[in-house]
């Protein structure tokens, strides 16, 4: 049963009910005085009426004030609604039909939700008169501006069957804005039907403030389209990656979690790992009720670069997203050049036993991503730069001269410098060598040397974790690791062109990267082994010197990507050469699209928004210099998508809030039902009010 | 005694034409001519027994009303001159409080009071008869005790000229004062709104009675206070009593008004009736011959 109005603008009439009272206050506030001799009979009378009088008063107040309520409802033409009907008959009418096309749609009704919601907007459709107009909106859409109100039905049923189901979650907000928009136009009937299996977590998203315009005005008529009983509903929740970095012919250890959200156990799910089409393993699980489980996959990757990675569930009547899209890159070993300036005999207090042991713990060739080679400074002359993607200098008392050259060109070719200071370390040599000559190499000049006692120690404090090399510690134990280690000696410097990254209590900074300029170059202003610090006796000095290093030599190299989601924008970084290029990006279903790239700084950036399909992502780029760049990213569905809870008919009512939201039952709208015109009843209870009226005005 | 007046003999007696008259004894002689010319003049009843004083004779005077004593003793012509005693002693009572000062159609109360006072005054002593006046409040603001003098009809119209209503109203202590103050029986003459407690002023009027005097009660009250015909939401303010105020819209409470008004009349009326005392309920728009009509029907 409802009741709508076939001309609810009038209905804003109804502030007019307030005129009586209005009136009423009005002349209660206009106050003639008069100066009377008889006031004592007045009083009198006052008195003797006043109960009656105050009765009828307030009768007619309320009766004057029904008139004009009956009126304005009367002007507004009310029709009650026994059942659902579709369209009140009274004038043209503009409808829009909002349609779920979310993921979750997928496996609502046993799977026949999506299909079912079509055939209700199918018939609100045929139910159109000539002259009605009509817009499907589907609730995921990149290009919902470009839907308009049509007449004709054959290219609205058109537009209905092209809507497929998308891989992300219901954008209400955008579709209701749609409507009201499209309903902007003038009508003598506005209507929105939204067909929805009212998914919690489209609805969760949505709240009115998102809803950029409404019309209180118009009625939305919510068709549910419920599941039938509790079906098993589990999907990947994430992937993610264990250890550090993926190399050719190490083991990588992926984790994925999955979750049931249903309220039963769910018995024998295979849980697949495939890499690049192939089936790498496979496990067998069961999900308590509304839980969650992590199951490891090791494997190894034997060629370098990209790597397409899903995980999938395989159970019979499933309902939820089964699978999950991930990438790799695979890089070959990374080969890191380390100077000792300081050699001893035993390898433990040389200068870098404890960075070699960081980069690679079990010191075996195919153990670690990193494979260090030490040499002492003498023998800079004799090797190759270019064969490294890092070099780092250890408490190197001066620079050759010859070595100089090579390492300026060895930096301007992309290479990445790590240097760390120590006794040895000769200040004015390395201040006249990198920082006074052209062009400057060190982020800042070298000061004094700086030697504390042990209890005057200073703690790290400042780490500056949006830098790319240093996210990782974000995690609080690593960060508390980092900030526990006390530095003893370091050398004062003056920043010229640089950021400092980490930094002492008294601020003094510890880790300078330089700005500018070809090349990578991270400045230690202390020492690499434990004379000066106990960096290195800490559990954040492995994580930080890989990061380090990863990060001198190019970045997210040898990364697990667990991806975007659904609908998420994806930002491509490159270098500044490629302003002005494109990039093209295949999506999953083979469709090309084309984006510019725009400068952005230092780089030139691109921004990919039509992430509308879950799958791997392929970049086409353009010939340039981005060395070891990903060529593949992947886009995944929002897990909570595949929650098929549904969201109560009392909590969607709250949120709608001042919108007038009407919600069905599907079955209802198959139904129809009766619609009876409330005028003449209006119009009867009027005359009759009017007449009370007058009876009790003349009573007076 | 009913008199037959056309539309201009009506508006002889207008109280606003009236009004319009700069002289208050041009007023009172306007109406009492004008009634009078209408109805057979009565014979007055008294009569002189009280010397008073001698003029010289003049030609025309009564030859016998000459003092031969004083021709005797001075060798001219003396006519004896007597007060006029008569044995009607009348008491025109008014009321001169603030209430009376009121008028919605443009004639107070207390000028129609006044008219009407004078009126009668000038009907009684042209009669022969005696006539006082005494004008009150809440206090007794004038008193000129009766007389049948020539020339008394002006020291009466002049205490009336000289006042002007002010304070508040207590018919009730007033009547019973001067009911105190009269030594010999007569007529007495009330022209007041009696907005006061009704009991207080038949205790007077009955005092009055019971002193042997005859007692003619003017009920004057305003239309305006009959009626009620104000419209829209009102705060009424005593003219008396300046902490008495109430808001009302007259418009609902006109009907319940009147029926109050007319308990307060119809109680006073048949208290009157009770106790002999001619009552008369007049209108400020009443024209004043039905007052004089009134009086002059009592006196037969």
């Amino acid at each position: 049963m409802s009741l709508f109005f076939l001309q609810p603008v009038y209905l804003l009439g109804l502030i007019a009910t307030s005129i009586p009272v209005l009136i009423h206050l009005l002349n209660r506030r206009r106050l003639k005085r008069i100066r009377f001799p008889a006031v004592r009979f007045v009083l009198l009378s006052q008195r003797r009426i006043s109960r009656t009088y105050r009765l009828r008063h307030w009768l007619l107040l309320a009766l004057r004030t029904f008139v004009v309520f009956l009126l304005v409802l009367l002007l507004a033409h009310p029709i009650f609604q026994t059942g659902v009907g579709l369209f009140a008959g009274g004038g043209p009418l503009s409808l829009a039909i909002i349609l779920d096309n979310s993921l979750s749609m997928k496996w609502s009704k046993g799977g026949e939700g999506f299909k079912q919601a079509k055939e209700a907007a199918r018939l609100l459709i045929s139910s159109l008169q000539d002259g009605d107009r009509g817009a499907v909106v589907p609730t995921n859409a990149p290009d919902q501006g470009r839907i308009r109100l049509k007449g004709e039905k054959e290219i609205l049923l058109r537009d209905l069957d092209a809507i497929q189901i998308a891989a992300g979650t219901a954008d209400f907000a955008s579709a209701l804005g749609r409507a009201y928009e499209l309903l902007k136009e003038p009508a003598a009937q506005k209507e929105i039907w939204l067909m929805t299996d009212m998914a919690l977590t489209g609805w969760e998203n949505f709240t009115l403030s998102t809803l950029g315009q409404r019309d209180p005005l118009i009625p939305l008529k919510i068709v549910k389209i419920e599941g039938q009983g509790e079906s098993l509903n589990a999907t990947i929740k994430e992937v993610k990656m264990r250890g550090h970095g993926v190399g050719v012919g190490l083991p990588v250890e992926l984790e994925a979690t999955v979750v049931n959200f249903s309220g039963r156990e769910i018995k024998d799910i295979l849980v697949q790992l495939n890499i690049d089409d192939q089936n790498r393993e496979q496990k067998l699980i069961s999900l308590p009720p509304k839980a969650e489980r992590e199951i490891s996959f090791v494997f190894n990757l034997t060629q370098t670069g990209d790597h397409r990675g899903t995980v999938t569930l395989k159970k019979e009547a499933l309902a939820g997203n089964p699978i999950s899209y991930f990438t790799l890159q695979a890089q070959d070993r990374l080969k890191v050049l380390v100077v000792d300036g300081d050699p001893q005999t035993s390898l433990v207090q040389s200068e870098t036993f404890f960075l070699t042991r960081a980069l690679n713990p079990a010191a075996e060739r195919d153990s670690s991503l990193f494979l260090p080679t030490v040499i002492i400074p003498e023998s800079l002359g004799a090797v190759s730069l270019d064969s490294y993607q890092a070099l780092i200098l250890c408490n190197v008392p001066v620079l050759p001269d010859a070595f100089l050259a090579r390492l300026r060109e060895y930096l301007r070719k992309g290479g990445g410098l790590l240097l760390f200071l120590g006794d040895r370390t000769q200040a004015g040599d390395y201040n006249a060598k990198l920082f006074e000559s052209y062009p400057a190499l060190l982020p800042a000049r070298i000061g004094e040397k700086k030697i504390l006692s042990e209890a005057a120690a200073e703690k790290i404090q400042g780490v500056d974790t949006t830098h790319p090399a240093l996210q990782g510690f974000t995690d609080e134990i690593l960060k508390e690791s980092l900030r526990s280690a006390k530095v003893q000696g370091y050398f004062r410097t003056e920043i010229a062109a640089g950021a400092t990254l980490l930094s002492l209590a008294n601020g003094a900074p510890l880790l300078v990267e330089k700005k500018g300029g070809p090349g990578r170059l991270l400045f230690f202003t202390t020492a690499a082994d434990r004379d000066w610090s106990e960096l290195p006796l800490k559990t954040a000095y492995l994580p930080l010197m890989q990061s380090l290093v990863s990060y001198l030599a190019g970045g997210k190299r040898g990364t697990m990507e667990p991806g975007i989601s659904v609908g998420s924008a994806e930002i491509f970084s490159f270098p500044p050469s490629y302003v002005g290029k494109s990039l093209r990006i295949i999506k999953p279903d083979l469709k090309e699209r084309e984006i510019p790239f725009t400068p952005n700084g230092e780089k030139a950036s691109a921004s990919f928004q039509e992430n509308d399909l879950a799958g791997i992502y392929r970049l086409s780029l353009p010939p340039g210099e981005a060395p070891g760049a990903p060529q593949i990213y992947p886009v995944n569905s929002p897990f909570l998508e595949s929650r098929l809870e549904a969201i109560g008919d009392r909590d969607l009512q709250a949120k709608l809030g001042a919108v007038r939201a009407e919600i069905l039952p599907l079955e209802s709208l198959e139904k129809g039902g009766k619609r009876t015109d409330l005028s003449l009843p209006l119009l009867f209870l009027l005359i009759v009010t009017l007449a009370s009226e007058s009876w009790l005005a003349q009573r007076f | 005694m009913e008199t037959n007046k056309t539309d201009g003999e009506k508006s002889y007696f207008d109280p606003l034409v009236l009004a319009r008259l700069s002289s208050l004894y041009l007023r009172a002689r306007w109406v009492v001519e004008g009634v009078m010319s209408g109805i057979h003049r009565s014979r007055s009843k008294g009569f002189s027994v009280e010397f008073e004083e001698h003029r010289e004779y003049s030609p025309g005077d009564e030859i016998r009303r000459i003092d031969w004593k004083a021709l005797g003793k001075f060798d001219r012509y003396f006519i004896k001159e007597y007060e006029d005693e008569t044995n009607l002693r009348a008491y025109l009572i008014l009321d001169s409080s603030a209430s009376m000062d009121y008028a919605s159609n443009g004639i107070s109360k207390f000028e129609y009071g006044c008219i009407l006072t004078a009126s009668l005054a000038y009907l009684i002593l042209k009669q022969q008869d005696a006539a006082g006046l005494v004008t009150f409040s809440n206090r007794i603001e004038s008193f000129i005790p009766p007389k049948a003098k020539r020339g008394y009809l002006m020291e009466i119209l002049h205490a009336l000229e000289g006042r002007r209503p002010s304070g508040e109203t207590n018919v009730g202590k007033i009547l019973l004062e001067i009911a105190g103050k009269m030594r010999r029986r007569g007529l007495v003459i009330l022209v007041s709104d009696l907005l006061d407690e009704p009991e207080e002023i038949l205790k007077g009027l009955r005092l009055f009675r019971f002193k042997g005097n005859d007692v003619v009660v003017f009920h004057l009250l305003d239309s305006a206070e009959l009626d009620l015909p104000f419209d829209g939401n009102i705060l009424f303010e005593d003219t008396e009593q300046a902490d008495l105020k109430v808001t009302a819209d007259p418009q609902a409470i006109r009907k319940i008004y009147r029926k109050v008004v007319e308990e307060f009349i119809d109680h006073l009326r048949k208290e009157c009736r009770q106790n002999s005392i001619d009552y008369q309920l007049l209108s400020t728009s009443t024209p004043l011959d039905h007052a004089l009509v009134s009086y002059l029907s009592w006196r037969g």
